[in-house]
């Protein structure tokens, strides 16, 4: 399971990438201590994504702002600042009350470094905030206008911190409003609008705060449990001219090294499970980096025990193709199981103490969480509760493992290992077996959609980047997980709206490592922010969209069904408020007016290969591409 | 959402044994055409079970219950994921079911499908 060029590689390029530009940064900061002028800005030629770019192409080139007798704005020492954190894209909205900060963005770092995503929406930029981060291994910068900006990204905050990923969110405002217009754009605690799930937030009053703060915010966002954070940023303070000797030194970012589970307990867990007859391992949000991954597998297969990644929580953290994926098959019944980043044991828990079993959680969870949100779950009474990264503590609990093997339970992992491939080798038939049903059919398939995409993409490194809550199992079963990017995880909150951006973003942390990144998403998801087709196009980013489009809310009609059986009023209206027809859409139409290359309404399954390959011959050569897919409900 | 997904996945992987114990039941005597109608756009059963009655859960194709315990069933169902269709007039159930007895099943073997055979080839061959 050997992954050459991997998130892994990346993620150190990145550190190394970091660590350059702190290198670079301290000598930069050597010279200014001996020569008090900031060193002039870059000027940088147009990047692809200007090309499109009018306004950009009009400017030209960014050129050296004049440096006045008095200093230079604030919002260049921010821009410095935020350089130390490697932000690779920034995705913004634009609002006045950041316009200082938007201005140095652009013509003091000339675009570069972070280059400017321009979004439609500011869900939609924290949205692909999110799913980059979770492709990319780092967060991307999101730049908000005050109150209005923050309301229409909060939802997408909400949904990355319950998915426990990184975004760093600035908000600005005005703190002595005048206007009409700025007055309500202006709050006494702009960070209470989304504490609820944010890590961190804080209102940066000078420059030296912000730096301070940019720096606290970057070093806990990344920390494990790791998830988004604010701050506050007010306009007069970006527009402040900062005389250069007045310009406070810029910290050091230092990385923290994540939480490790106490060594006591991890051998007691290493105990447990080399003692039991019919372990199970089940990871959900383990796999921060690829060495995740891999852990994952070395972990699973010292013990030869089933490794379940569950329905919709996971950032799929085993191949689902290998032996030891699933719960081990309908006769395997866990006398030890074992959550990693687990949120919610409490069933298994409860279960495990009525019969004997025993339960282990080692999670970062038991070590943060705030208490609006029940997205924390039950309680769960575990018999072992080791807090600390998952991911950091698997190196010492694969030690411990690997001591307290003996020969004999080396013969008993293998006989149970090879009972497990079988499970598993029959489980993956079956599920193919039920691929072929309606395969010919109008409306397609869901799994004939997915099977004709596998075909196609076949000798890609590929990436699905959208989530699969309505795609069921298929792509799991279809598609060949065998790298840690192949799948980006779902949308943390199960709230719509995040596939389509999310997976803008995700691919365009892929285009970086040359992979084809597909998302299929609900025309339910997409309807949320279509705004985000244009951003792609604008910024060209490659990603195949498959429309999975079943024209309704359809998780909702099945509930409002049973909801009209159960009350006995009638349920030949229970599509009023689900269904999306009468006239339907057309996203093909759609796209095309966003400016992506676009096919379909695709009804019949003998189309779709020929759709596929048009469209990603569009994608492999740097485009996005979207097909609308009328398919099954599920 | 999740629950119901749980539940659906369940009858799923129960239907295709329950179908091979069960003989044929006797033919269906409603109108299959406006069984189709109130199939798709009435009480749109396709939501859970497909338009073709076969791509969703649990496949409803080929039917293998007797008209009156299908009309008994759809009343009052035993799966928690089945809605409750307690006030159709049964003239609307016996259609639904000539509708569905009249659909074909559309399953080729896995294996005479290429795209199917490549996936079980392949997926031999990675482990």
């Amino acid at each position: 399971m050997a992954d050459s060029i991997d998130r892994r590689d990346f993620f150190k390029g990145a550190a190394i990438g970091a660590a350059g530009l702190v290198v670079g940064t301290s000598e930069k900061a050597g010279a200014v201590a001996a020569e008090p002028v900031s060193p002039a800005p870059r000027v940088v030629l147009p990047t692809d994504a200007h090309a499109n770019d009018l306004a950009y192409a009009q400017s030209g080139p960014a050129s050296p702002v004049p440096v006045s007798v008095q200093g230079r704005p604030a919002s260049d020492f921010m821009v410095d600042v935020l350089k130390k954190l490697d932000f690779d894209y920034v995705a913004i909205n634009p609002g006045s009350a950041f316009a200082g900060l938007h201005e140095s963005l652009i013509n003091y770092s000339g675009n570069r470094a972070p280059e400017i995503l321009t979004a439609l929406h500011e869900e939609a930029a924290v949205a692909m905030a999110h799913g980059y981060a979770k492709a990319a291994g780092k967060p991307m910068l999101v730049c908000v206008h005050g109150t209005v900006g923050m309301l229409h990204g909060s939802m997408a905050l909400f949904q990355a911190w319950a998915d426990r990923v990184p975004v760093f969110l600035i908000v600005g405002q005005h703190r002595n409003p005048t206007g009409i217009v700025n007055l309500p754009h202006s709050a006494q605690d702009m960070g209470s609008i989304v504490r609820d799930f944010v890590k961190f937030d804080d209102e940066t009053t000078t420059p030296e705060r912000f730096a301070e703060s940019a720096l606290r915010a970057y070093q806990i966002a990344m920390t494990p449990p790791m998830g988004p954070v604010l701050l506050s940023v007010d306009a007069d303070l970006q527009e402040e001219i900062l005389a250069d000797k007045d310009r406070p030194r810029i910290p050091e970012l230092v990385r923290t090294s994540p939480p490790q589970g106490d060594s006591n307990a991890v051998r007691e867990a290493a105990r447990l499970l080399v003692a039991a007859e019919s372990p199970i391992l089940l990871p959900r949000k383990l796999g921060r980096t690829p060495r995740g991954w891999d852990l994952m597998i070395e972990l699973g297969e010292a013990l030869q025990a089933p490794v379940d990644v569950g329905t919709y929580g996971s950032w799929q953290d085993f191949p689902s193709w290998h032996p030891l994926w699933g719960n081990g098959g309908a006769g395997y019944r866990a006398d030890v199981t074992l959550g990693l980043e687990m949120s919610d044991m409490s069933a298994l828990a409860r279960a495990a103490r009525t019969s004997g079993r025993k339960t282990i959680s080692i999670s970062s969870e038991h070590l943060f969480q705030h208490s609006n949100i029940h997205d924390y779950g039950r309680y769960a009474d575990v018999d072992l509760a080791i807090a600390g990264d998952a991911e950091a503590t698997l190196p010492s609990l694969i030690e411990e493992v690997r001591k307290l093997i003996t020969p004999d339970r080396k013969r008993v992992f293998t006989e149970r290992g090879a009972r497990i491939a079988t499970a598993h080798k029959d489980a993956h038939a079956r599920y193919v077996e039920n691929a072929r049903f309606g395969w010919d059919n109008s409306p397609i398939s869901v799994p004939r959609m997915i099977a004709e995409l596998g075909e196609q993409i076949r000798n890609d490194d590929w990436a699905v980047v959208s989530g699969h809550q309505f795609t069921g199992d298929w792509q799991r079963r279809l598609l060949n997980f065998d790298k840690p990017y192949r799948y980006n995880g779902d949308n943390g909150g199960f709230g719509i709206g995040y596939d389509t951006p999310g997976s803008v973003g995700a691919a365009l942390a892929h285009k970086r490592q040359g992979r084809l990144s597909i998302g299929i998403v609900g025309d339910g998801d997409l309807n949320f922010q279509p705004g985000v087709l244009w951003t792609a196009a604008h910024h060209k980013i490659p990603l195949l969209l498959i429309v999975h489009n079943n024209r309704a809310y359809h998780a909702e009609v099945m509930i409002v069904q049973r909801m009209c059986g159960n009350r006995g009023r009638g349920n030949a209206n229970a599509h009023i408020g689900s269904a999306i027809s009468e006239p339907s859409i057309s996203y093909s139409q759609m796209a095309k007016a966003y400016g992506m290359y676009s096919e379909g309404p695709i009804e019949h399954p003998k189309d779709l290969a020929a759709a596929y390959q048009r469209a990603l011959a569009k994608v492999r050569a740097g485009e996005p591409a979207l097909i609308d897919v009328i398919a099954q409900p599920r | 959402m999740k629950s119901a997904f749980v539940v659906i996945v369940v009858v799923l992987a129960t239907v295709p044994a329950l179908m091979a114990q069960t003989p044929a039941p006797p033919p269906a005597t409603g109108d299959a055409k406006r069984g189709q109608e109130l199939f798709e756009k009435t009480y749109r059963c396709y939501a859970c079970h497909g338009y073709d009655g076969q791509t969703g859960s649990p496949r409803l194709v080929p039917m293998m219950r007797a008209q009156d315990a299908f009309v008994a069933y759809v009343r009052k169902p035993s799966t928690a994921g089945m809605p409750k269709f307690v006030d159709p007039p049964e003239k609307d159930l016996i259609d639904v079911y000539a509708y569905i007895r009249s659909i074909p099943l559309a399953a080729p073997q896995a294996d005479s499908i290429p795209l199917l055979k490549g996936i079980i080839d392949r997926r031999a061959k990675s482990n």
